[in-house]
């Protein structure tokens, strides 16, 4: 039947939920942190495998909805739910206000600018120590004042899936077919009369605004918040996870995160070699699987259940035409 | 696809994503329970302070390799993990989560960062697991109170502190204070200026990117402040600490006859320094948290030669730390004739023994707050080189006045 | 402030302008020949430096002959990773080639920074300097290696000038910046020439790591500050212009010397020097998206 995989994908989940008290709290940890980075790195694929815009400012919009709800919630003691909605805010807020910056930025330019904002954000949160610890840290308030992890991979994994489906509906509109024109030629989607200016600003604002939910949220989960999550290296991370696994749609972009979290975890043992051997696996990827490396596998799992209904009945018939000719 | 390749492909990925799902809750292998196992957390690449973690993991695999040779502890061999927390609080919750839940260590040595160990504290307090922490210096990790908590190193309270007041004992009335803007730096910083007010020193502070390596248009600038400073006093423990000190040296600022220069943070008693500064180093103020070599005892002396055999270099006093810390824990291990966590952490609470930095105690007032389960004893001297090459070791101490070797307080350059 | 203390510290920028110059020169280079902004290049500057270093270190070369040697091994090693990773470029089935150019060099970037920790270790090392001493003028103390590595930068910069505008090779390079096409018409092989370009441009960026070395040590790391100064001087001087990238390098020199000396908050002026070029960068881009002096930017299709 069609469609179906998005039954294994829901039994999955289902299983994935239940199994999770079983879950040692390591593990869990692991999770959490891979849906974090999900959320993170589908954002991203919104804004580059969609619109074209290799932003490399997503970190830092990150680290601002994490200082923002941290610091609202310590000085005013709202509840933390609240403090996340006003960093999302403040990063869509942002997020449009970059993406109207650089509207006639194309390409690598647009890539050094949101490299030079991110460096500016980070130095700024790193100077002004008064105000957000620096790199001493911020103390952020939990959200939950629990001796386990699991009330967090729960959330988490609402915060995941409530952001793929938003996303998602995005992506299948024709908002999302808008942003495809983008990055394949602009010129020629703004003669068919794709308002191009408009869909680069609210490619920014919304993908910016997640990168501002997964920061908020890492920010209360992890209870320490500095200013090097802004930090290059962690953007470069997420580039490398979204390419491997394939920037150009939203569930290969998360599973880039997911895989490559868990390899990171896994290859603990390796140390130091870990992040060098990824950059290879991004190299390689790059100059022979330029899709990504799960992107065939994806497809794969999406035709499962469409069986003869593929192409090969109209390659048959032209086969059949052209040896009766 | 044909349908019996459908169901192959689906069941396929069934499996993969079950996989992904129960496998882990499985991880929890059937350990062998014939080792005692440590962990050790720490950086050992950027944005962390690998140069710094990769010492202090030598040293504890030097602790390690030392233990079992002699027999292990309680009849078993010592087994170390080690975890590399790169300086960001996430890693070193992942770290310290994998040490307990899947690795299953009974106690943790080690960290580097302060905001990291903040992070991995809260996990080993929420496991009942010890953790020795090594070098962190911010006062929170002991303040908070967590019985799981121990440190060797010393806090800001005490090192700060012992600056501030050589400072104002040596007569500087006008400071620059140059910190880098890493935990460290700052903790640092909010320790010494309050201490400098208290003496009536006056004082101006500039914050640095701890990937500086260029400070000359700034040392100009503090070259040419009215008044003039007296003293360049310089929180900085990254690599940039030798062209800083250099540049400072080059420019005529400090050390010179009219102003003298401290570097707090590590870099000053490392080994590659003079190769580094060269004459630039000749009277730099610097503090020593290792025993001053006139008071070193046998474990000291066979450590650092140890450690130079085996590494071909010279241990830090991070290194020296952490090899005190795995002996520390292995003695408590001992003592408590158990793996149990409350059973060390009782036992470390009664902890006196002789180890490479001197007599080990562990204090367990409340007051002030950090004193809970520090090291009060933690040497800390001030230096001051007076040779081009000098050793840490051989180094006159200025401070404090107690233990110092000289009769000055602070040796003036000539010129 | 007195005209001794403005003096010092233009000259001081100026010193420092020199190298930043000579590693934005060569990501224009590339840009201009291969049309994607190099974000390896600080990298190539670090391995430059590293290189010399153990030259001197390991064959007991003397450090100016290390020098060189650095730069004819970083001119080899561009060459073969140009070979290896940027031949898409030139091929008409790689779509959407910026984008290709800026995650490649990110990834080539990512994996030379972190293999060169566990290559090199964590801790900084010193070569020995070029020229010890110190020569003074009057207030101005300046290091003798500085005053080597700004001479010797301006010589090379000078000296590529020379090569791109009176020599034939220098004139095909500059050819094929302006056309591949037409190049290739003329009978020049733009394959050759991009591999030319990659290797000239971490040739320069080598000496300039070599160069610097006695004065900051190295470290893995050195490249990221380094990156980030020339993507500012280059998009400033104009992607593709190698003395708007020579000025450019200059007055972002000064511009940080002069942050740094002239900011009425003494406490953050230091901290936020770094972050004043990236400001400057930012306006300008905002005001100007093809840079100051730039041509208009130029894509591969």
């Amino acid at each position: 039947m069609r469609g179906i995989h998005v039954y294994i994908l829901i039994a999955a989940a289902i299983l994935l939920l239940v199994s999770a008290n079983g879950m040692n709290q390591y593990w869990m940890h692991v999770s959490i942190m891979a849906m974090v980075y999900s959320i993170l790195t589908s954002s991203w694929s919104l804004l580059a495998g969609y619109a074209g815009l290799f932003s490399l400012g997503h970190m830092a919009f990150a680290s601002i909805g994490g200082y923002t709800s941290a610091l609202l919630v310590e000085w005013f003691g709202i509840p933390i739910a609240l403090g996340m909605v006003a960093g999302i805010a403040v990063c869509c807020l942002l997020g449009a206000f970059i993406g109207w910056v650089c509207l006639r930025m194309s390409g690598p330019y647009l890539a050094i600018f949101t490299l030079g904002f991110s460096e500016i954000v980070r130095i700024t949160f790193s100077t002004e120590d008064d105000v957000t610890g620096g790199m001493a840290g911020l103390h952020t308030k939990p959200i939950f004042e629990d001796a386990s992890r699991l009330p967090y991979f729960y959330t988490a994994f609402v915060l995941l899936a409530v952001s793929l489906a938003l996303m998602g509906l995005l992506v299948r509109s024709r908002w999302g077919l808008f942003l495809r024109a983008l990055r394949e030629d602009e010129q020629a989607a703004a003669a068919s009369g794709v308002a191009v200016a408009r869909f680069r600003i609210l490619a920014f604002a919304i993908a910016s605004g997640f990168a501002g939910l997964a920061g908020g949220f890492y920010a209360h989960y992890i209870g320490v918040l500095t200013p090097g999550i802004g930090a290059l290296d962690y953007m470069a991370l997420l580039v490398v996870m979204t390419v491997i696994g394939g920037m150009e749609r939203l569930p290969t972009a998360v599973g880039g995160a997911i895989v490559v979290e868990f390899l990171l975890e896994i290859l603990r043992g390796y140390g130091q070699w870990r992040l060098p051997l990824f950059g290879i696996i991004l190299l390689l990827t790059m100059r022979f699987a330029r899709n990504g490396l799960l992107t065939p596998l994806w497809i794969r799992f999406v035709r499962l259940g469409e069986g003869r209904i593929a192409a090969a009945p109209a390659v048959a018939e032209v086969q059949r035409e052209d040896s009766r000719a | 696809m044909r349908i019996k390749g459908r169901w192959h492909a689906a069941a396929g990925f069934a499996l993969l994503v079950g996989g992904f799902v129960i496998l882990p809750a499985q991880f929890t292998q059937a350990y062998a329970q014939d080792t005692i196992r440590i962990g050790w957390v720490g950086p050992l690449s950027p944005p962390g302070g690998y140069a710094e973690g990769a010492l202090m993991k030598q040293a504890a695999e030097l602790a390690a390799d030392e233990i079992n040779a002699k027999g292990g502890l309680l009849g078993k061999k010592i087994e170390m993990f080690y975890e590399d927390t790169r300086g960001q609080p996430e890693e070193g919750t992942a770290a310290a989560e994998r040490l307990v839940s899947q690795d299953h260590v009974v106690a943790i040595t080690g960290e580097f960062h302060s905001s990291v160990f903040l992070a991995e504290m809260e996990v080993v307090h929420k496991a009942g697991i010890p953790i020795i922490a090594v070098d962190v210096w911010a006062n929170k990790i002991t303040a908070k109170g967590y019985p799981e908590v121990f440190r060797v190193a010393p806090c800001q309270a005490l090192i700060a502190s012992k600056y501030g007041e050589w400072i104002a004992a040596a007569g500087f009335k006008n400071v620059a204070v140059l910190w880098e803007k890493t935990d460290g730096g700052q903790s640092a910083k909010d320790v010494l200026l309050p201490i400098l007010d208290q003496h009536h020193v006056k004082h101006d502070e500039v914050g640095a990117d701890p990937n500086s390596t260029e400070f000359t248009a700034e040392i100009e600038r503090l070259k040419s402040h009215n008044p003039p400073y007296d003293f360049f006093m310089t929180e900085f423990s990254e690599a940039g600490a030798y062209p800083l000190i250099t540049q400072s040296y080059q420019q005529g600022f400090a050390p010179s006859a009219h102003t003298g220069i401290a570097n707090s943070g590590g870099p000053a008693v490392d080994e590659t320094f003079w190769e580094n500064v060269k004459d630039a180093g000749k009277y730099v103020v610097t503090e020593n948290v290792g025993l001053p070599k006139n008071a070193w005892n046998e474990i000291t002396k066979s450590f650092n030669a140890a450690f130079k055999k085996k590494y071909t270099k010279e241990p830090s006093p991070q290194a020296v730390e952490n090899y005190d810390a795995m002996l520390v824990l292995a003695d408590a291990i001992k003592r408590a004739k158990s793996t149990d966590g409350k059973a060390i952490i009782a036992a470390l609470e009664k902890t006196k023994m002789l180890a490479g930095r001197g007599e080990y105690s562990f204090s367990t007032a409340h007051e002030p707050d950090w004193a809970y389960h520090q090291f009060m004893g933690a040497p800390v001297g001030l230096i001051q080189y007076d040779k081009t090459g000098q050793s840490p070791d051989d180094a006159p101490i200025v401070w404090p006045r107690n233990i110092s070797d000289v009769k000055y307080t602070y040796n003036k350059p000539a010129k | 402030m007195s005209w001794d203390y403005l003096f010092i510290q233009v000259m001081n920028g100026l010193v420092v302008g020199v190298i930043y110059a000579m590693i934005a020169i060569g990501v224009t280079l590339i840009f201009s020949i291969l049309k994607i902004v190099n974000f390896a290049h600080g990298d190539l500057y670090m391995l430059g430096g590293y290189c010399a270093y153990f030259i001197i270190k390991l064959l007991g070369f003397p450090p100016v002959l290390a020098m060189v040697a650095a730069m004819a091994v970083l001119f080899v090693l561009a060459i073969i990773l140009e070979r290896l990773l940027l031949t898409p470029l030139y091929s008409d089935a790689t779509e959407r080639k910026d984008e290709y150019g800026l995650i490649v060099t990110f990834g080539l970037a990512f994996f030379l920074r972190n293999a060169a920790i566990i290559a090199f270790g964590p801790f900084p090392l010193k070569p020995p300097s070029f020229v010890e001493g110190i020569t003074e003028f009057g207030d101005l103390r300046v290091t003798n290696d500085r005053i080597f590595a700004a001479g010797v930068g301006i010589l090379l910069i000078l000296a590529l000038l020379y090569f791109m505008h009176r020599t034939l090779w220098g004139q095909a390079l500059d050819a094929v910046s302006q056309s591949r096409d037409s190049a290739a018409i003329v009978g020049i092989n733009p394959r050759r020439f991009n591999s030319l370009a990659f290797g000239v441009g971490a040739a320069l960026a080598a000496a300039a790591g070599a160069l610097i070395a006695p004065i900051f040590s190295l470290a893995p790391d050195m490249g990221v500050l380094a990156n980030i100064n020339a993507y500012v001087i280059v998009i400033l001087g104009g992607m593709g212009s190698v003395v708007g990238s020579a000025l450019g390098g200059i007055f972002i020199g000064e511009a940080e010397s002069l942050f740094t000396a002239f900011f009425p908050d003494p406490t953050r002026a230091f901290a936020y020097t770094n972050a004043f070029g990236v400001l400057v960068l930012m306006l300008v881009l905002i005001y100007r998206p093809t840079g100051l002096f730039g041509r208009r930017h130029l894509r591969m299709e």
